[in-house]
């Protein structure tokens, strides 16, 4: 018995020296059999086939009757599926009946879909034009939940061929239309480093004219001077005025967050501090929520030399002060791709997070409009890829949405 | 015992010949890639990553990741260009970060106008980007441009946004073979 033993201590020694002596071999391998099952995953999909599971994004939203939308992009077009037991069961993928063009859905790119109250769907996307870093800004309107849409109309009115990207809308239950997105069209030198401008238009489809869509969206310019490539955040404040969130360019390319409500000042306001420096793309954005009581939440990501990672911070004057922004997420976990959404006075910020071999969906929590936060806790992972996570509410229900490419949607309740 | 330590040891024969084996042939493939043309238009993996850093070990070389969706990536690149036609082989490895439907054919073309094909370029694979990403910098959080200056020693010093023309100078043309 003891021999036996022994003779197995003595084989697991000789493994153990085997495995000891040759782990590149064995970090190769162990890589290279996660790589294989990784890609047998995403590679039995069938991407020339309509299937969420091969969309590098998805946008979901709760109807006002409750049923849960989810639109993504694929081969020129646009799918939705609806859900009306909170995303357990989805109908049949269903093409958004409008032509056949180019969408923008990678990154922080991504179509917006909203409601009215009246069976009202607006969509709103990015359509790539024929030169690089060039698009426009895309709008169809539904007015029976889906059967139908509009022609696209393309909102920027400059009849440019210049960048228009990065669109975010909002819809109110009468259903006014409010569009914002980055705008080249002031750009004079192509080789200068002053950035995009932000640019907005309003509309309501149902005082429109829909025989002359163009005039539906009147061009209004918001700021000038912001990063090209991060996402914008936009919310209705308690005076009913459209309030933005955008990466800014200050001084020698000090890509800040910066804020501001139109209508309630002339100048925007520097909301971080941490002196990120860099002639690039950092290719993340912030998130915006505005409460009850009208005290703005806010996140944002910054790889400065005085603030790194996530941070979340609110203010009682529209961003004009703010409390000490508050770290989180593990920065040495790679904590990026923030979002956070109020609802009922509780606070929930989402963000991922990446090991190396699997991506993490991460969620904290306040009750307390913003004081104080519950420990981070994880929800859930995914192995091939990860977009940006979501908040969505329904009727005081808050849930995450989280697209994993090659293996679907992921929506939850928090 | 006699019967489960021979087989043991034949056990650790067999792994240590295959690893010798395996050894070999990763330097006979890193030798005559030396000799061979640049890497051109394959995925980044562990492997290859491996095997550039072989290649230009005790030298200066230069890693640089750019995204057809990232307007100073092409200015960085539009750099490499000219001292290209200073210096027609650089130490350099150009990374593409894109896995999108049109990804290759943007890529392609991006690098085929600025006449840099004959460079090493790799580029990573669909739903591997963060693997990709982890295994060059757990430290780096995708943004772009992002270069890494390989120095002698081996030691990576990373910089996000774009290079100076003067720092990639600097790095790129006092490398001869």
């Amino acid at each position: 018995m003891l021999l036996v033993k022994n003779s197995k201590l003595l084989s697991c020694i000789v493994i153990g020296i085997v495995l000891n002596v040759i782990p590149d071999v064995f970090a190769d391998h162990h890589q290279h059999q996660a790589k294989v099952k990784t890609m047998a995953a995403v590679n039995e999909i069938d991407c020339q086939q309509v299937d969420i599971r091969c969309a590098k994004t998805v946008t979901s939203a709760f109807s006002p009757n409750g049923d849960l939308w989810r639109l993504w992009s694929q081969k020129e077009a646009l799918y939705y599926q609806l859900s009306n037991d909170n995303g357990a069961n989805f109908t049949a993928a269903k093409r958004i009946a409008i032509t056949d063009e180019k969408v923008s859905a990678r990154n922080e790119n991504r179509p917006k879909i909203a409601f009215d109250k009246a069976e009202g769907v607006y969509l709103s996307w990015a359509m790539p034009r024929e030169k690089k870093y060039t698009a426009d800004i895309r709008f169809s309107y539904s007015n029976d939940y889906g059967n139908t849409f509009t022609a696209p109309i393309t909102v920027n009115d400059d009849d440019l061929l210049t960048g228009h990207s990065f669109n975010e809308m909002l819809v109110d239950e009468q259903g006014n239309v409010s569009i914002v997105w980055l705008d080249g069209r002031l750009k004079k030198d192509k080789q200068s480093s002053q950035g995009s401008a932000i640019f907005m238009a309003t509309a309501n489809m149902k005082s429109g004219s829909l025989a002359q869509p163009q005039q539906l969206f009147v061009n209004k310019e918001v700021v000038n001077g912001t990063c090209v490539c991060c996402r914008l955040a936009i919310d209705i404040n308690n005076n009913g005025n459209l309030t933005v969130l955008w990466r800014h360019i200050y001084a020698d390319n000090i890509r800040e967050f910066a804020i501001t409500t139109l209508n309630e000042q002339k100048q925007a306001y520097q909301v971080s501090y941490d002196h990120w420096q860099i002639n690039g793309c950092p290719h993340q954005g912030g998130a915006l929520s505005i409460d009850d009581s009208n005290r703005y939440h806010l996140v944002w990501f910054n790889q400065g030399d005085k603030g790194k990672g996530i941070f979340y911070a609110h203010s009682d004057d529209a961003g004009k002060t703010l409390t000490i922004p508050l770290s989180v997420g593990e920065q040495s976990a790679q904590a990026a791709h923030p979002y956070m959404s109020e609802n009922n006075g509780i606070v929930d910020i989402v963000w991922t997070q990446f090991t190396g071999t699997e991506h993490q969906l991460w969620h904290q929590s306040s009750h307390d409009n913003g004081l104080s936060f519950t420990e981070a806790t994880m929800i859930t992972t995914a192995q091939s890829g990860a977009d940006r996570a979501f908040i969505i509410h329904k009727q005081g229900k808050r849930y995450v949405s989280w697209q994993r490419f090659g293996q679907g949607h992921w929506l939850s309740q928090l | 015992m006699s019967y489960l330590l021979s087989k043991s040891l034949i056990v650790f024969a067999l792994l240590f010949i295959a690893q010798i084996s395996s050894a070999e042939q990763v330097a006979l493939k890193t030798q005559s890639r030396l000799e061979s043309e640049p890497i051109n238009s394959q995925v980044f993996d562990s492997a290859i990553y491996e095997e550039t850093k072989q290649r230009y070990q005790g030298k200066k070389w230069l890693t640089l990741l750019w995204s057809v969706d990232c307007p100073p990536c092409m200015k960085e690149l539009a750099i490499v260009q000219t001292l290209q036609q200073q210096q027609s082989e650089l130490a350099i490895v150009i990374i593409n970060v894109d896995t999108y439907e049109d990804s290759e054919q943007q890529r392609d073309k991006i690098l085929a106008h600025f006449n840099l094909m004959s460079q090493t370029n790799l580029h990573f694979s669909d739903g591997l980007e963060d693997h990709s990403r982890y295994l060059i910098d757990p430290h780096w959080f995708g943004e772009l441009p992002r270069s890494y200056f390989i120095d002698e020693a081996g030691i990576s010093h990373g910089k996000s946004g774009l290079a100076s023309k003067v720092l990639l100078e600097k790095w790129l043309l006092l490398v001869r073979e």
